[in-house]
């Protein structure tokens, strides 16, 4: 069964169209990128994936449910922004995620958060920006979930950071998950996906492994991803 | 689920609040000091103190009303409208456990919020003649009462029963009123808050308008006929409770109109920024 599936799925914002006539199918195991650049629908898809829109039209299932309460308890979302509650400290943090999420793995949480020297009674307000988009990641990376979709996780923050980031999805998704990561700054993240999903315009350009790219265009994902969207 | 969702509301609201309680208390030692006998001695400075510490006591009271208040609508904006929405709103919970955790909570901060204020001025009148005899007479009173006939024990109670439920069923419509203006008008792309307060307003007098509507219908229908016929059987006492019934079925009924639109917005309408 598909992991994420959507059918003919379109999202209006009045008159606008963000999302038109999108379908693919994400499988177990794999590390996907959703490449578009920006004001492609890449955010519309992802939150439509849980539940914070309702389609115009079409269908998108999460572990083969409608996006509701059932289907968050699988999916490990990671927001374009800082979305935790910054009056917590970072120890009530974890015990919010242990409370509402059954695959939190607290002492993962904190193996990560002890090796970047961030106190567990620190405040997420007193944390800088991006140690508090990196104790985020931790938590969304903590969860043994079933997919994990990540907003733009790289986006405004430095080289080292991007590095840590990445290297930490790698090393703590579940191998029988999906990952969806959605970005624009492809060179970064190419080494580590497995398929790419084109968007631009809210419509879909192209489905491909990063290794079929390879082969049968003989280019890697950032050059092929300059061809497609060249202005 | 709700009960987490409960505890982490009761810990995020109970930062502001518990503190806020604490000078409540505090002033209102302060403010017996000076119902004491502060402002009748001959020293000026007492006198200003003793001003000084009653006004702090009545700013601290002003405070705590306005904080319940404040931190229900705020609670509710920023825990699920605003950034942190993008966590709240993709928990495994439903949106219903979210309403009624954040709409428990606040209901129990306002129920709070009154007892604290009763046992401040309590302890700003602790020992004062005045008071203590105010309360005698009260008590006298009810001890009257009370060995005079158990119907008066019994519709007493029922009267004290059912103007707490009254106030509770109330104060949750007041805070699903102000969710439903903040549901609403967060959905539009832009201009939330704004969309919000207008929302609030028109909601109001939407209200007032049926309200106003309900009591000319019923003199253009007869049914004030029919009240004033029917009414005289009913003896004072019985009057009250039916008065304070059909408050409490109104007031669920206004309760659950905002109920509903708070959950289809939510749901159906919900645009985070």
């Amino acid at each position: 069964m598909s992991i994420l599936e959507c059918k003919d799925l379109c999202k209006n914002y009045g008159r606008v169209p963000a999302l038109d006539q999108v379908s693919f199918t994400v499988e177990p195991g794999r590390i996907v990128g959703l490449l578009g650049p920006n004001g492609s629908g890449k955010t519309t898809l992802i939150k439509l994936a849980n539940g914070l829109l309702t389609p115009s039209s079409g269908e998108i299932l999460v572990c083969g449910m409608a996006p509701g309460k059932e289907s968050h308890a699988c999916v490990s979302y990671l927001p374009e922004r800082t979305a935790i509650p910054t009056w917590m400290s970072a120890r009530q943090l974890l015990d919010f995620y242990e409370d509402f999420y059954a695959d939190f793995r607290r002492d993962a949480a904190e193996e990560m958060l002890a090796h970047l020297n961030i106190q567990a009674g620190q405040r997420i307000k007193q944390m800088s920006k991006g140690t508090r988009e990196k104790v985020q990641l931790i938590m969304v990376m903590s969860r043994a979930a079933k997919l994990y979709l990540l907003d733009e996780p790289i986006g405004g923050v430095d080289p080292a950071t991007r590095d840590y980031i990445l290297s930490t999805i790698i090393g703590n998704y579940n191998p029988e998950a999906a990952v969806v990561i959605s970005t624009h700054l492809i060179s970064d993240v190419e080494k580590v996906l497995d398929e790419v999903i084109f968007i631009n315009q809210g419509r879909m350009v192209l489905q491909s492994s990063v290794d079929q790219i390879r082969e049968e265009k003989g280019m890697s994902v950032d050059e092929l991803f300059r061809e497609v969207f060249r202005c | 689920m709700l009960r987490k969702l409960m505890k982490h509301e009761f810990r995020a609201t109970g930062r502001i609040m518990l503190p806020l309680y604490l000078i409540l208390i505090v002033t209102s030692f302060g403010a017996n000091l000076t119902t004491r006998g502060l402002l009748s001695t001959e020293y000026r400075i007492l006198d200003v103190l003793g001003v000084l510490l009653v006004m702090a006591f009545a700013i601290a009271i002003v405070a705590v009303c306005v904080m319940s208040m404040v931190v229900m609508v705020q609670r509710f904006y920023k825990n699920l409208l605003q950034d942190e929405g993008y966590v709240m709103m993709t928990l495994p919970v439903s949106v219903h456990q979210q309403i009624w955790s954040k709409l428990i909570v606040s209901a129990v901060w306002f129920a709070a919020t009154v007892l604290m204020i009763i046992l401040a001025c309590c302890i700003v009148a602790f020992n004062v003649e005045f008071v203590d005899e105010f309360f005698h007479f009260i008590g006298d009173i009810f001890r009257g009462i009370m060995r005079e006939d158990a119907y008066f024990i019994a519709n007493g109670t029922a009267f004290a029963v059912e103007g707490i439920v009254l106030c509770f069923l109330g104060s949750c419509a007041m805070c699903l009123q102000f969710y439903a203006a903040l549901a609403v008008g967060h959905s539009s792309a832009n201009h939330k808050m704004v969309w919000s307060v207008g929302m609030f307003f028109l909601f109001q007098f939407v209200i007032q308008f049926l309200g106003s509507m309900l009591v000319i219908l019923a003199d253009g229908t007869g049914l004030d006929v029919f009240l004033t016929n029917f009414l005289p059987q009913f003896n004072g006492v019985a009057a009250m409770h039916a008065v304070l019934i059909f408050c409490i079925v109104l007031t669920v009924i206004y309760g659950a109109i905002f109920y509903a639109v708070t959950t289809f917005f939510l749901k159906k309408r919900l645009n985070l920024e």
